[in-house]
């Protein structure tokens, strides 16, 4: 923690993560008001005294639809995460591990998918699944998978020949043991790296799915949804638009950041 | 090589250098108020252990280091004109023209997307501003002087396309192209097998002969030194602590650490060896053992019927006796380590291993009673230990795996292996990045032993560490075999450590063995030319005059 805290990066990094991560945790605790309440006399203002960050078309408090969508936001992008990494983790490692055929037969497929973009492979997915939250979490999971098995594969494959691995494949150690306790510790750096890069891929890739009316459904506060409704009326106030964008650039960059320097920080050549 | 006449200015200058390095850990002092002067056709040795601060010398003399690298004092001077006071613009052109490096290891000091042939010809043309045309034939003409038979084929090829070598021999001839009036050389023959190593001292005496160039020649083999160098100086700790006539020092070094490493040296004479098994019946035999590393595939064999399958080695066949130690020497390539792992089953193998009578016809026969009898031990310290495990965990592991003793007593018998090794017992609760390389390889022989093993394999297990550990190492490894009784196939390319270590030595070549015979008959008449070559290649040093009967405690 401390190398992550050197770099300015790492610093900027913390404190955005850390604001969203409270208005994730808090957010809807903390509204001053409730997120759908409709005040018909004060629609699309600009910021004020009475609604510190404005109001959208139907009059409904922005301060607060960002801090009740700030969990589902959040949470999106972290379990689309979560379920790509592990997925992903876990068909790298295999990969890996078994070499040969496998391993070839298992990349093959995977380069397959990696050709196609991950966006589009996503609206495929949820074009089969149906539009909705959870649709969304598991395409935009099923979409990082294959990216992750490179990252987990290659990972495990500089980790596999080092000595100590070899060694405890001559005192004939089983295979999970060698696998859960001599190549996975030493080769999740990178993968925890690379996967909180991902969740602000995720949260964007959530965002769009979300614009395009293929995610969350109305009257959900997710934040790419709002930017979407508020589109419409963004010449009348622009702050519609502007408030959630920036919120889901926070936590983009937030996680990016974060990620960054994490990586320089596991980055064995940075350590003396 | 004769004196140099007092009045001629000397070519390199180093007068009271000091410099450190910042680091995270605050300052670090790399060299503390170093001294020396090499004059013309003169040598300039500098010895001492890893970390002594050989290499940051070198990159201070070509100012040629890192940001957190600060000057805290001194002179150097090339040819009387000072280093230090020079701009970026005049080191650049200095470099490669005056002061000429050459490296340790040669596959990674030449690009190898350019041609061996463009490598040496873009100095030429840089520092001594001939046309194409002149430097191809003057890059051709420094090719065969450095030995290589067909320069003119030789500057076609890619770094790739050579043998160690060969690289080697084009970046000296690199190095002495410009006629520049000095030479670093940095462990230059450290990444080469023994032989080749041989001829390109030699190549380098030679050269050194007919230009009158100054060298400084870094090294941690004492041997090789004494047959380049005039003058040396021993660095440790940054500071220099003994110089003067390379034959004086070594033959009565005046500083302990000198000393030590002069007495640290493997000499055959001085065995070590625990006594000769005296039952003739094998523990474990190798018969004609074959371990392939490429089978072409079916296709493979349809579209080119000239591929063969190609062997690590090949027809090998030898055995150990219990509480044998058995020297198996070859230079790098011969299929020492091949037959390491294929006899602990980490690669599949032909032919068939008889261990205490059983017989195991492939890697997967063999079962959990093999291994645990048959342990290895690796090459690098670094990286034979988990860096995730605690070095008592990793120590506790074999004695789980095998049931060897009971859970509640597995402390007490990891502080034991501890102390087995010459380790303190709390060193039960460190990683391994918090031990040096010395201490990590002695808890992975621990590691070894801990599974009361009837044979442990040593694959080159000093072959990374600095002289003084490896004597230590080595004495361990007799004591260790001594208590226990535990067979030992020795696996080194260090003729003179094996021969003072070994009842029998087997050498190997090319992935065969050349022949085999009983340690002491090592200088028989009758011993094949390949195994006279790697005798002769090998420079016996006399024991110093001062003999240093207290063992300074190291590591």
């Amino acid at each position: 923690m401390g190398r992550i805290l050197s770099t300015s990066n790492g610093v900027a990094g913390v404190i955005l993560l850390t604001i969203v991560l409270t208005a994730a945790l808090f957010g809807p605790w903390i509204a001053p008001y409730d997120p759908q309440l409709f005040h018909s006399q004060a629609r699309l203002q600009g910021p004020s005294a009475t609604h510190w960050l404005g109001t959208d078309q139907f009059g409904r408090d922005l301060l607060s639809r960002i801090l009740n969508g700030a969990p589902s936001t959040v949470l999106f992008g972290m379990g689309a995460t979560s379920l790509g990494v592990c997925a992903g983790t876990v068909i790298g490692v295999i990969a890996g591990v078994a070499g040969g055929r496998t391993d070839g037969v298992i990349m093959r497929i995977l380069d397959g998918m990696l050709a196609m973009p991950e966006l589009l492979f996503t609206l495929l997915i949820v074009t089969f699944l149906g539009g909705g939250t959870l649709q969304a979490l598991l395409a935009v999971g099923v979409a990082f998978t294959p990216g992750m098995a490179r990252i987990a594969r290659s990972a495990v494959l500089s980790v596999r020949t080092r000595e100590y691995v070899l060694a405890a494949r001559a005192r004939g150690e089983s295979r999970s043991w060698i696998v859960l306790r001599e190549v996975l510790p030493n080769a999740i750096g990178p993968i925890i790296v690379e996967a909180t890069i991902r969740v602000s891929f995720a949260i964007m890739i959530g965002a769009t799915l979300g614009f395009l009316g293929l995610g969350a459904q109305p009257p959900s506060t997710e934040w790419g949804l709002m930017v979407s409704e508020a589109r419409q009326f963004m010449f009348r106030n622009p702050w519609g638009v502007i408030i959630p964008g920036i919120a889901i650039a926070m936590t983009a960059m937030g996680f990016n950041l974060f990620g960054d320097a994490l990586r320089d920080a596991f980055d064995p050549k940075r350590s003396l | 090589m004769d004196s140099t006449p007092a009045a001629e200015r000397p070519v390199l200058t180093v007068d009271g250098y000091s410099m450190a390095y910042d680091t995270d850990e605050g300052r670090i002092e790399a060299l503390k108020n170093v001294s020396l002067s090499i004059h013309r056709g003169e040598t300039h040795a500098i010895v001492g252990e890893s970390g002594s601060g050989k290499t940051t010398l070198a990159w201070a003399i070509t100012r040629y280091l890192p940001d957190n690298a600060h000057d805290l004092g001194g002179a150097i001077l090339l040819s009387s004109e000072d280093m230090l006071a020079k701009t970026a613009a005049e080191l650049t052109d200095l470099r490669g023209r005056r002061l000429a490096m050459v490296y340790q290891d040669p596959s990674s000091s030449l690009n190898p997307s350019m041609t061996l042939g463009d490598q040496v010809t873009e100095v030429l043309r840089r520092h001594r501003a001939m046309s194409p045309q002149e430097a191809r034939s003057e890059a051709e003409a420094a090719l065969a002087r450095t030995g290589i038979r067909n320069p003119a084929a030789m500057m076609t090829r890619y770094p790739h396309e050579a043998s160690g070598g060969e690289k080697q021999r084009v970046i000296i001839a690199t190095a002495f192209a410009c006629n520049p009036e000095l030479i670093i050389f940095d462990e230059p023959t450290t990444a080469l097998d023994i032989l080749t190593a041989n001829q390109i001292i030699e190549l380098f005496l030679e050269l050194r002969e007919e230009t009158g160039v100054a060298a400084l020649y870094i090294s941690h083999d004492l041997g090789l030194v004494s047959r380049v160098a005039d003058t040396v100086s021993v660095l440790y700790q940054g500071e220099v602590v003994e110089q003067g006539d390379l034959k004086t020092v070594f033959a009565a070094p005046a500083h302990a650490y000198t000393q030590r490493l002069l007495a640290a040296l493997p000499r055959p004479q001085d065995r070590l060896a625990v006594a000769a098994p005296q039952t003739d019946t094998p523990l474990m035999s190798l018969e004609n053992i074959g371990v392939c590393y490429y089978t072409p595939s079916l296709l493979t064999r349809l579209l080119e019927p000239k591929t063969v399958a190609q062997y690590g080695a090949r027809h090998i066949s030898f055995s150990v006796r219990p509480g044998e130690l058995l020297g198996v020497v070859g230079e790098s390539g011969s299929g020492k380590s091949t037959i390491a792992k294929a006899a602990t089953g980490l690669h599949p193998f032909e032919g068939r291993i008889v261990f205490d009578g059983k017989v195991y016809d492939s890697a997967r026969a063999l079962d959990r009673a093999y291994r645990r009898q048959v342990q290895i031990v690796f090459q690098h310290p670094d990286g034979s230990l988990n860096p995730r495990e605690t070095i008592g965990r990793i120590l506790a592991r074999p004695l789980r795996l095998y049931d060897l003793v009971p859970r509640a007593q597995i402390a007490k018998r990891v502080a034991e292996l501890l102390e087995m090794v010459l380790l303190p017992p709390e060193f039960a609760s460190r990683y391994p990045h918090q031990l040096s390389g010395g201490q990590k390889q002695r808890v992975a022989i621990a590691r070894a032993f801990a599974a009361e093993p009837r044979l442990v394999i040593c694959d080159e297990i000093t072959a990374s560490l600095d002289v003084s550990v490896q004597a230590t190492m080595a004495r361990l490894l007799v004591d260790l075999q001594a208590r226990s009784g535990a067979a030992c196939i020795f696996i080194t390319h260090d003729l003179n450590l094996v021969r003072q270590l070994a009842h029998r030595i087997v050498v190997m070549r090319n992935g065969a063995i050349v022949e085999s015979f009983a340690a002491e008959d090592t200088e028989q008449t009758d011993r094949a030319p390949y195994t006279r070559e790697l005798i002769d290649a090998v420079p016996v040093l006399d024991r110093p005059a001062i003999s240093a009967t207290t063992e300074v405690p190291h590591q």
